[in-house]
């Protein structure tokens, strides 16, 4: 599907990025460099307004970087959204309010020029893994904050991207949900392999989902940490009681508390 | 049911003025000696309607054409909008009733009507279609960018949808001003077919009941067009606002703001005055309009400075200047003060809101100006009828702008000041006027050229006075010098008075608002 020009999965090498605020520039993004391996599941944690949306959207080529490099599969990030190899789903679902459930699934296809047509039974399938059976027609605005947002990460699966995005998905989604979404990523992920940036809040889903976490902090936005994660796959749901994993959840904390004295 | 109600009270009120000639001596009849004239009538209305509404019709379809596409285009590439922004403002300030007689003149048959037409839904319908291209969220236009998509992708997978509702909108406004285009150019026609004609036609005739006839259909004609694009509007409407909101503004909508090197700004800034200049030049070559009819800007200031009786021009034209401005600025003040006033009022008595809208909203659909005889049958020749013409055409438009956007301030904030015993007066003074302000210049900008359009209208068919009396001399006498002169001051005073506003304004909204 892809043959870039370097090894595949995300490669950032010195990445910075920074924004006029009231004229004077503020640095967003600090020199930074990450490297995600092809098929690899990286969280990425830290507090409000430490960049983390901001780097998501310069490997997604929505914002231009200041400077440094950055790879997608071996492709610049323009060249890999022309390509379909991302998939991506916001903080927030951002769904076409005129478009129904199934429309807005079918939209990145239809951007990339894809046949809808014959996607139609993967597109069938997204919904019903998603649980949003029944309301393929219905509008956005006919669904709970926690329904547009799994629509939005059926959306972000569509094109079975090859690297996937995701900031906050289940942010509007209550702890039980939240938990069953976190399993079916596990399952989906595991089935697809795709190289996967989670941007999250919550430590314990980080930990359940991710290779590797990725620890940020603010002012300027940078990477303060990178922990390693290797509980083995399939993760199952016991694994939130394990003492090793309360261990670890104990170590990203610090590594997020660090920062801020 | 309470509406019929309340309709049958003022139909029943209505008779009962008409019946006693409580009003200008019978110069309001009746409605059932209306609906008996109408009846007798009968047979010419078809015509009449037909010859009005199918030039009312193609302009509306070739304004409409012509400004939807120039939005596009204007979304598209930013820098044209700042090009052709002086050529937009003069079109959305001339009064029509000026082109009249030189479209008349310069071509046959219905194309003086359809040219009136597009000219005056050209604005209404470009500007709102701009503000719903490009205000949408900018959030729709990263998930088509992630994915690879364009300028023409985010154009057509989601601004063209989104704009959907504001076009309708520019359109439901656009439609009652094509009625009127056309009939502000049989004004000056002296053709037979045609409720504009019809009306002058009968303005002789001792026959009040068939002028409100006329009047009433004319409303109903244009009511009608209001109508439908409401429908449609409403059609489009649901499901176009986002569920939730964009923190972020969508960098295309800055697109109007003008940035670059100093030196960049001011020769777009140039460019953009020169530009309606060069137009109008380019359309007068490209007609081959014969030269003893058409002026360009050169002919213009040959008539005004250069030409061998240009002080006499002048004069002519100053004196005209001096009494129609003043009047048009009274009527527009009254107009907009007293919108203003009851706008004030429904901040704090939403019911008051409430009933005064639809009635309103249909009274802006008509097409006032061209009702100028009624008025005048009902109160004569002089300055009242004129006043009055301004004032409605000002100020229902105005209260709505008003009503509309002052609805739109958080009910919170005033509930802020209820709490603390704050009574209506302070509610006013604290909310209301505030988040006013905004709504008031922009209600100022929208009228300015409907003021001056009721003066000139109003002198050249009944008070014999200022520019509407000159041009109308003018035409008398075929000094197409004139009738180009008075045409261009007119456009000249309304864009000023556009300029002036928003100069005002960005210095209010600097001052005030950050
Ligand atoms: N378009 C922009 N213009 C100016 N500043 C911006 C812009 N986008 C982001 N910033 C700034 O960059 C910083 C990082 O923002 P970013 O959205 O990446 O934070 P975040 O880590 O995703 O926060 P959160 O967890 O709250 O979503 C913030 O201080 C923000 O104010
Ligand atoms: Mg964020």
């Amino acid at each position: 599907m892809s043959s870039g020009t370097a090894p595949e999965g995300i490669r950032i090498v010195g990445a910075t990025k920074s924004f006029k605020l009231d004229g004077a520039p503020f640095l967003a993004l600090q020199s930074t460099d990450l490297a995600v391996a092809q098929g690899q599941l990286v969280a990425v944690i830290g507090p409000s307004g430490c960049g983390k949306s901001t780097l998501l959207r310069l490997i997604a080529g929505l914002e231009p970087a200041d400077g440094g490099d950055i790879l997608v599969d071996g492709w610049t990030p323009a060249e890999a959204a022309r390509r379909g190899v991302l998939g991506i789903a916001f903080q927030d679902p951002a769904l076409l309010p005129w478009r129904s459930v199934l429309a807005n699934i079918a939209l990145p296809l239809q951007v990339l020029g894809r046949n809808v047509a014959e996607a139609k039974g993967r597109i069938a399938e997204l919904i019903a893994l998603v649980g949003l059976r029944g309301f393929e027609t219905a509008r956005p605005s006919q669904l709970s904050g926690g329904m547009r947002q799994r629509v939005a990460i059926a959306r972000a699966l569509v094109t079975e991207p090859s690297v996937l995005l995701l900031d906050e998905p289940f942010g509007a989604l209550d702890q039980i949900l939240r938990r069953n979404m976190n399993l079916e990523l596990q399952r989906i992920w595991m089935r697809q392999r795709s190289t996967t940036l989670l941007v999250t809040h919550g430590i314990d889903e980080a930990l359940f989902l991710a290779d590797r976490v990725i620890v940020m902090q603010a002012r300027p936005g940078r990477i303060a940490a990178s922990i390693d994660v290797a509980f083995p796959r399939p993760r199952p749901l016991s694994l939130f009681s394990a003492p090793e994993f309360a261990a670890l959840t104990a170590q990203v904390a610090d590594a997020l508390h660090t920062g801020e004295g | 049911m309470q509406r019929l109600a309340r309709l049958g009270i003022f139909l029943a009120v209505w008779e009962a003025i008409g019946r006693w000639q409580l009003i200008g001596s019978g110069a309001l009849p009746p409605p059932s000696a209306i609906l008996v004239q109408f009846w007798a009538d009968r047979a010419v209305y078809p015509a009449h309607v037909w010859a009005t509404f199918w030039p009312a019709g193609i302009g509306f379809l070739i304004g409409d054409a012509a400004a939807i596409l120039l939005a596009i285009a204007f979304v598209l590439v930013p820098v044209l909008e700042r090009l052709l922004r002086g050529f937009n403002i003069a079109i959305f300030a001339i009064p029509p009733i000026t082109l009249s007689p030189l479209l008349v003149v310069a071509f046959q048959g219905t194309t003086p009507q359809i040219v009136l037409a597009a000219v005056t839904v050209y604005f209404p319908t470009m500007i709102a279609t701009l503000i719903g291209l490009r205000e949408i969220d900018p959030r729709f236009a990263d998930i088509i960018r992630a994915y690879g998509g364009g300028t023409f992708t985010i154009l057509w997978r989601v601004r063209l949808r989104a704009a959907l509702p504001s076009i309708m909108t520019g359109l439901r406004i656009a439609a009652p001003s094509a009625v009127l285009g056309a009939i502000l150019a049989e004004f000056g026609s002296g053709s037979r077919w045609g409720l504009g004609s019809f009306l002058l036609g009968s303005m002789g005739q001792a026959n009040p009941a068939r002028l409100w006839g006329i009047g009433l259909c004319a409303t109903a004609l244009a009511a009608c067009g209001y109508l439908v694009f409401s429908l449609l509007g409403a059609l489009a409407a649901p499901g176009t606002a986002a569920t939730t909101m964009a923190i972020r503004r969508d960098p295309a909508a800055e697109g109007g703001k003008t940035q670059g090197p100093l030196v960049v700004r001011l020769a777009l800034m140039l460019a953009s005055f020169l530009m309606p200049f060069l137009l109008w030049q380019g359309v007068l070559d490209l007609l081959q309009i014969s030269p003893v009819i058409a002026r360009g800007p050169l002919g213009v200031w040959r008539v005004l400075v250069t030409g061998f009786d240009a002080a006499d021009e002048r004069a002519a034209l100053v004196a005209a200047l001096e009494q129609s401005v003043p009047v048009s600025i009274l009527g527009m003040a009254i107009g907009i003060g007293g919108a203003f006033v009851l706008a004030l009022v429904t901040v704090v008595r939403p019911a008051v809101g409430r009933a005064l809208m639809p009635p309103s909203l249909l009274l802006q659909t008509m097409p006032l100006v061209a009702l100028t005889p009624l008025v005048v049958l009902v109160l004569g020749r002089g300055l009242t009828a004129t006043l009055t013409i301004v004032f409605a055409v000002t100020f229902f438009p105005a209260f709505l702008v008003m009503a509309q956007g002052m609805a739109n301030t958080p009910r919170a904030a005033r509930d802020v000041i209820q709490v603390y015993g704050g009574g209506a007066l302070q509610q006013i003074w604290l909310v209301g006027l505030p988040s006013s302000i905004p709504y008031l210049f922009a209600a100022a900008r929208l009228v300015a050229p409907s003021a001056l359009l009721g003066v000139i209208t109003a002198e050249w068919l009944a008070t014999g006075y200022g520019l509407g009396n000159l041009l109308n001399e003018a035409r008398g006498e075929l000094d197409y010098g004139m009738i180009w002169a008075v045409a261009f001051a007119s456009v000249a005073v309304s864009v000023i008075f556009y300029l002036l506003v928003q100069a005002a304004e960005t210095l209010i909204n600097r001052r005030f608002f950050g």
